[in-house]
């Protein structure tokens, strides 16, 4: 009797585990799959954001003044 | 000299006039007057000044000791657009060290371009470069109020798992500053300083690196006077302590110890920085044998050429660069 409470006991702290365990792993993968796009964005698009937010400031540069070397 | 009182046998003369301040005179007179106040005011312990961020705490000194030394060509172009936008272009073509077992040094030539962005705010700073490898460095900062800034600074690269990412929260009290870190490794750090006299500040820095599983503690005190700055930073396992002495305004001695407790190595330099007209030169010799000279010269406004040069004969190691730098004020 005791021993199937125990069990019992055991496999509703197991499953209670499982649920802990499957809802912090799919938080970390969301975590991860978030940092990856978060780099990939970072990499390719935050030079543009700078040159963007840098155009649109007063006083607006003009286009040519971005392009020309001089 | 003036009021000369007259012996004529006019009325007396009124009382004599203070004679008009020769130069040496009156500021030796209003040196000794303020010197005199500095000793005579009570410190408000209630009205401390600020002290530094924890991480500048030695940096005075390594500005004066480490100067950033290369090899190879270096040209750096900065194109003002406007006050506050700004783009960059860099050409670099030189050697890399590549870091090998044995005591030889392994030498590697290349050369990339980087272009940058920066955006300079009251309260905004944008910093963005891109290189030709593929590696890109992003660095923002801003100030949410007067006391709290946050700073986000991130290094990629293609190279997957190298890639490097970190937030700062900093907040200045009065007269204390704090920070926190998070990075990327599962990197957190907190760290505060405090004054604990007009002079003097104490600092605590904590760190914990969750895929290393490492911690460290560090304590550090600083102590800054118009004429010398000295500092001491002891944390896990490294001991460093500076030294730099303003002879005048133009001229800066600085001395700098490093002991490190894992490897049981302990390395002393000393140097000096001449800030002058035209150009600023900055030298050191240390404990290994090695001797490093950097030097700006200021051709014309924003125009400035680099010499950098590090003879280490132990290694028989021997780096010499050149350059120029365009635009930057």
């Amino acid at each position: 009797m005791a021993s199937r409470a125990d069990l019992k006991g055991k496999g509703k702290a197991g499953k209670g585990d499982d649920s802990k365990g499957t809802f912090i792993k799919s938080m970390k993968q969301w975590s991860t799959w978030c940092m990856k796009k978060a780099k990939v964005a970072t990499q390719y698009g935050f030079i543009p954001l700078v040159i963007i937010i840098g155009m649109n400031t007063e006083p607006k540069p003009s286009l040519m003044q971005l392009l020309s070397p001089v | 000299m003036g009021g000369v009182t007259s012996y004529a046998a006019a009325p007396p003369p009124p009382l004599p006039l203070p004679p008009p301040p020769s130069a040496p005179d009156a500021s030796a007179t209003h040196d000794i007057e303020e010197k005199d106040k500095e000793k005579q005011e009570p410190t408000d312990w209630l009205n401390l000044p600020c002290p530094v961020p924890f991480d500048e705490l030695q940096r005075e000194a390594y500005t004066s000791l480490k100067p950033e030394l290369f090899e190879g060509l270096r040209f750096n172009f900065t194109r003002p657009l406007t006050q506050k936008f700004s783009l960059s272009h860099s050409l670099s073509m030189g050697v890399l060290e590549v870091p090998s077992q044995t005591n030889e040094v392994f030498k590697v030539s290349s050369s990339h371009y980087e272009f940058g962005a920066n955006f300079l705010d009251a309260r905004c700073m944008l910093i963005g470069r891109m290189l030709t490898d593929g590696r890109m460095s992003a660095r923002m900062k801003y100030d949410i109020s007067d006391k709290l800034s946050v700073k986000v600074n991130a290094q990629l690269t293609n190279e997957p798992h190298l890639s490097q990412g970190m937030f700062t929260f900093d907040y200045k009290g009065r007269d204390f500053q704090s920070q926190v870190q998070f990075g990327n490794n599962a990197f957190y750090s907190a760290n505060y300083i405090q004054s604990v006299t007009p002079n003097v500040a104490f600092g605590v820095e904590g760190f914990w690196l969750g895929h290393q599983r490492k911690s460290g503690l560090g304590i550090a005190a600083r102590y800054n006077s118009d004429k010398w700055i000295g500092t001491c930073h002891v944390s896990s396992g490294m001991l460093s302590m500076n030294y730099l002495q303003r002879v005048s305004d133009k001229i800066a001695l600085g001395t700098d110890f490093l002991y490190n407790s894992s490897t049981r190595e302990a390395v002393c330099s000393v140097g000096y920085d001449y800030l002058l007209r035209h150009c600023r030169l900055r030298s050191r010799i240390d404990s290994n044998g090695c001797a490093a000279t950097y030097l700006e010269e200021r051709l014309n406004l924003g125009v400035n050429f680099i010499l950098s040069a590090e003879i280490d004969h132990w290694k028989k190691n021997y780096k010499f660069g050149f350059g120029m730098t365009v635009g930057e004020l």
